[in-house]
């Protein structure tokens, strides 16, 4: 309970203090963010084959959320 | 500032558009328009706009609707073997994915994803002192001792290892004339072992909801492999607040897994597998195997954010808690132990030196059965506008309970180029504590085994004959004086007495046939509860670089190649301290994906028009299992299309057209050898990418890349095996490598996959008046697929060229022609088509070449609906035999086998499958078919069909699996 809490707060003012802290970026003034190398992960699948490649060969893969991915036996 | 104005203008006329189209309540456009300078009306239209969904994206994002194509290969260098010789290939992995999303209405979206990986290669399954020999070469050929073939593993080496009194390990070398030992610091090296091709397949699905400013999806799958499933789900949801510059992500995902993975029969005697510790399953099956099994559940939850910053930078923060539970165990990797035993170490040689003697073995390795994973990560993405360019970077920390701590560092620059073109180039930085239970190598004083001392009557003799054998003990005090007979002469030339303390008579002795030391099994409880010596769990760090590069081609297809290279350094490691470059190792990838975005198609005003022109001139197509069917039917036209074929075979083995039994299999199947034994069932599945296009009006071109897999499964022959196994599936057969590489066959199935060969056709118009149509087709296969997949060495023999059938393509240049015919008039069609295949080539690389094939066939289409048609067609197919066969395959003196009667076998040759005659025949199918175009919409033009075939009769050449129906399965889209 206290954890929920704590984790709400963090949520709360992180939002909080970008939304100060931040110049209001009006609609009309995205054209720069909607590009497409100004994307989150520009090449998704590019992306899915390597993490594929390192969670096989590091010990600290997962985390975020289910992607399948095997036993990575070898 | 006028080109500003300029930007506002044309946004705002967008979002009015929008707004008029979209939107019934907005009455006042008209004065929106005539005041769309003020900001107050701005404002209000602004709110208005952003209600839409999908009108501002903030973050940029990927195509709506799109199918892609994916391929990749990884490629593992050598492992350090500090001068062993091995004769394995490091590992190689081969990938393919498939994956596509469409809107199924504007607020409602499907993706799915299917991927596969084919492995094989060698991989470290210990660690072990370099003197102790665990990679030493070994000796081929019985009674020549002079072939070094390669490495084996040898887990439990029967080496000695040497400790000084601060754990560093030492090898001792006997001087061959002086005879006298000297000893130097040793250093670890892995101990390798490799696997036969193995196949990992996923499919995995998302279905997303989106709101004006929130979204929710729900996703699943399930991965697949012989020893190994995992089922997934998840949930995630999104909340845009503050005119979409916030992002919130929260997320919930479940996975569920369970090995069953079987240990190699001649493995348990090298393991010390103990129940009470590994979840050991012996015997399971008709075939006993040994299987270890276990069950392990994953809980995950993510919240994530990404915030606008300003005009040109956006920040993503992210954190997740991930909860394991159970057997997190790699089923295939041991770890060495030192047996330091106290009680042996005066005949050690090293005691001169103030060494201690160790004995080497190997205990699989065990994790603990929990673990709880944090991890946290930025990443910010900032515009640099010189270059238009955009700079990723991030930032990602990993903390668990098993002790490793990690971080992660990784920046992109990607740099579009102008007319389509970008270029990303990449760097990645990762570094990792060991986890608290990774070691390379366990040691314990105490002997692998330890002889029971009862306290007072000294050391505890039994018959190790007789499983119920009462104690006896030597008579230490001297009691009795040994007579020969009635008081017998013990092992020490004392009397034997038994519990009671009474002395055994020469007789009673004489009839003990296994006298010896009662013994127990090293004590596990003086042993750490958990112990690995995965590298993976070391300490280390890890250097990667890398370029994507991407190109947009026109009608909304793209392609993106990209290439890394990874290096695993011990000495990379943040703070240093990490692993000794023993376990270093690198890899490199390169891939290659094709995405089509669905909707730039539809937008395509030109393509609606193709659709419509192909549904009615173009209504002649054939069932899915027919290729090179039908031309693209004007200049300019691109057709990009997905082919999907699975044919099987089990059941009753064939002689020609009769079914035959074990025993005539046995007497005639393989040629003058006895048929040890025979495939059982075997499936093969292809993918193919089918592009097109038509560079004029009566020529289309056509490349048609493939990916198969194939697997096979083995059984024994009644009466004819050269297996003996007892009911634990160990070995009892005597000295016969043979039954123990048949053992290897029936317990492993056979599975291989990858790239196949490259199609390249031209299809020429030759007549077409409205209803007939008649084109050739003339091409070639090019042998891009490998014809040298081998089954992994056992026993110290090379397992030889997996089966003929099981290789991915020919191996030879091939021609390819066919001649088809269509016709269609109001609702129905119909057509045929002639094709041969013709190798090019006398021989592959394997020195083998596969026959000539010819087909023949004929169909009939009727349109049910506008949409939907049904077929029905003939086929017959003549397919030549193997000629020459695998190099090396017969009297092959370097592997020979040895039979339980002691004789040798100079072949590598199980079944009937090995044999070259065993190939082609004459086949009649049937086949039954649907085909389906949608109509209309954003997804118009989208054609899928399926058709199954039924054999109908085979005539097979030598002695061959019946076969199953086949399915074929196509996606299309002209554009």
């Amino acid at each position: 309970m206290k954890l929920t809490k704590t984790i709400n707060q963090t949520v709360t003012c992180l939002i909080f203090c970008h939304l100060t802290a931040c110049a209001n970026i009006q609609p009309w003034e995205r054209g720069i963010l909607a590009k497409e190398q100004m994307a989150l992960d520009p090449y998704p699948l590019q992306t899915q084959y390597r993490e594929h490649n390192y969670g096989s060969r590091e010990g600290s893969n997962g985390g975020g959320s289910a992607k399948g991915g095997g036993c990575g036996c070898y | 500032m006028a080109a500003i104005n300029q930007r506002k203008k044309k946004l705002i006329a967008h979002a009015i558009a929008s707004l008029k189209t979209k939107t019934s309540n907005h009455q006042n456009t008209h004065s929106a328009i005539k005041a769309s300078f003020q900001p107050v009306q701005l404002k209000a239209l602004t709110a208005a706009a952003l209600t839409l969904p999908g009108l501002l994206q903030s973050p940029a994002m990927a195509a709506d609707e799109e199918v892609s194509f994916s391929y990749g290969h990884y490629q593992e260098g050598e492992r350090k073997l500090f001068g062993a010789q091995s004769a394995f290939s490091p590992i190689e992995v081969e990938s393919v994915q498939g994956s596509g999303k469409w809107k199924l209405t504007d607020r409602i979206k499907f993706a799915f994803n299917y991927q596969q990986d084919t492995w094989g290669g060698a991989t470290p399954i210990a660690t072990a002192p370099l003197g102790s020999g665990g990679n030493s070469g070994f000796n081929g050929t019985p009674g020549s001792q002079n072939t070094i073939g390669g490495a084996t593993p040898r887990t439990n080496p029967d080496g000695t290892a040497y400790f000084d009194n601060q754990s560093n390990i030492y090898r001792g070398v006997t001087n061959t004339q002086s005879g006298v030992t000297t000893f130097s610091r040793d250093k670890f090296v892995h101990t390798l072992s490799e696997a036969s091709p193995e196949v990992r397949k996923q499919g995995d699905f998302k279905l997303s909801y989106e709101w004006d400013d929130a979204a929710v999806d729900v996703g699943g799958g399930i991965s697949l492999e012989d020893d190994y499933e995992s089922r997934f789900g998840s949930l995630n949801t999104r909340w845009d607040f503050n005119q979409k510059q916030t992002t919130l992500n929260v997320g919930l995902s479940y996975t569920n897994s369970d090995t069953n993975a079987t240990i190699d029969h001649d493995f348990t005697g090298y393991y010390s597998a103990d129940e009470d510790y590994d979840p050991i399953q012996r015997g399971v099956g008709s075939t006993g195997k040994n299987i270890l099994t276990g069950k392990k559940q994953d809980w995950s939850a993510s919240l994530g954010l990404t915030q606008v910053l300003n005009k040109s930078a956006m920040i993503e923060a992210g954190l997740s808690f991930t909860r394991s539970t159970g057997y997190m165990e790699n089923p295939y990797k041991a770890v060495s132990i030192a047996f330091i035993d106290p009680l042996a170490q005066d005949s050690c040689a090293g005691t001169i030196q103030g060494l201690q003697c160790g004995t080497i073995g190997a205990l699989f390795e065990q994790r603990p059965d929990e673990r709880n994973q944090w991890a946290g990560n930025l990443r910010f993405i900032q515009h640099i506008a010189p270059l238009d360019a955009a700079l990723h970077a991030s930032y990602r920390i990993f903390s668990d309970d098993w002790g490793i701590t990690s971080h992660t560092f990784d920046a992109d620059w990607v740099q579009p180029l102008g007319q389509g073109w970008s270029v990303t180039p990449r760097i990645r930085y990762y570094s990792q504590d060991q986890a608290d239970f990774y070691t390379p190598l366990l040691t314990t004083n105490q002997g692998s085994t330890n002889n029971v001392i009862d306290p007072v009557r000294g050391p505890v003799f039994v018959d190790l004959n007789n499983p119920n054998s009462p104690n006896y003990y030597d008579d230490i005090n001297f009691q009795f004086v040994p007579d020969g007979d009635l008081i017998g002469i013990g092992p020490f030339g004392n009397a034997l007495l038994d519990e009671k303390g009474r002395p055994l008579s020469q007789a009673e002795i004489d009839n003990l046939s296994g006298l010896g030391n009662k013994t127990t099994p090293f004590d596990r409880n003086k042993l750490p509860k958990n112990f690995s010596s995965d590298h993976r769990l070391s300490g280390y760090g890890a250097l990667s670089g890398g370029v994507t590069v991407t190109k947009q081609f026109a009608k909304g297809i793209a392609l993106d190649l990209g290439f890394e290279y990874y290096t695993h350094q011990g000495s990379l490691k943040i703070g240093g301290g990490g692993e000794g470059s023993f376990a270093d190792f690198d890899y490199w990838t390169a891939n290659a994906a094709l995405r089509v975005d669905l909707a730039a198609l539809s937008y395509n005003g030109s393509s609606i028009e193709h659709a419509h022109h192909n549904h009615h001139s173009h209504g002649a197509h054939a069932p899915a299992g027919v290729m090179f069917d039908h031309m693209l039917p004007k200049a300019g036209d691109m057709m990009a299309g997905y082919r999907y074929m699975y044919s099987g075979q089990s059941g009753t083995m064939l002689n020609g057209d009769r079914a035959v039994n074990d025993a005539t299999l046995i007497a005639n199947g393989c040629g003058g050898n006895p048929c040890y034994l025979t495939s059982s069932s075997m499936a093969m599945h292809m993918h193919m990418l089918d592009l097109m296009y038509a560079p004029t009006d009566w020529l289309t071109l056509m490349l048609m890349p493939q990916f198969m897999d194939m697997d096979m499964e083995m059984r024994d022959l009644e009466g004819g095996s050269q297996r003996i196994t007892n009911d634990q599936g160990n070995i009892t057969g005597g000295n016969s490598n043979l039954g123990q590489h048949v053992t290897h066959h029936l317990q492993n199935g056979h599975e291989t996959g990858g790239i196949g060969d490259l199609g390249m056709y031209a299809l020429f118009k030759l007549f077409d008046d409205g209803i007939h149509h008649v084109h050739i087709t003339t091409g070639f296969s090019a042998p891009t697929a490998n014809v040298d997949i081998k089954l992994r060495r056992n026993h110290k023999i090379d397992g030889g060229f997996i089966h003929y059938g099981m290789q991915l393509g020919s191996g030879t240049w091939d021609f390819k022609p066919s001649v088809t015919y269509t016709g269609h008039l109001n609702d129905w069609s119909w057509g045929a088509q002639a094709n041969g295949t013709v190798r090019m080539e006398s021989q592959n690389e394997s020195g083998y070449r596969l026959g000539d094939m010819f087909q023949a066939t004929a169909w009939g289409n009727y349109a049910m609906t506008n949409w939907l048609t049904a077929s029905v067609r003939g086929v017959y197919t003549v397919q030549g035999g193997i000629a020459g066969q695998f190099t090396g395959s017969n009297s092959d003196s370097d592997n020979p086998f040895i039979n339980s009667d002691g004789s040798f076998t100079n072949t590598l040759k199980f079944g009937p499958m090995d044999y070259a005659d065993s190939y082609g025949g004459k086949y009649w199918d049937v086949g039954f078919g649907l085909s389906a175009t949608v109509p209309s919409g954003s997804l118009a033009g989208n054609r899928i069909s399926v058709e199954y075939l039924h054999p109908v009769s085979d005539d097979v050449n030598g002695y061959q699996l019946e076969r199953d129906g086949s399915l074929s399965a196509t996606w299309s889209k002209a554009f």
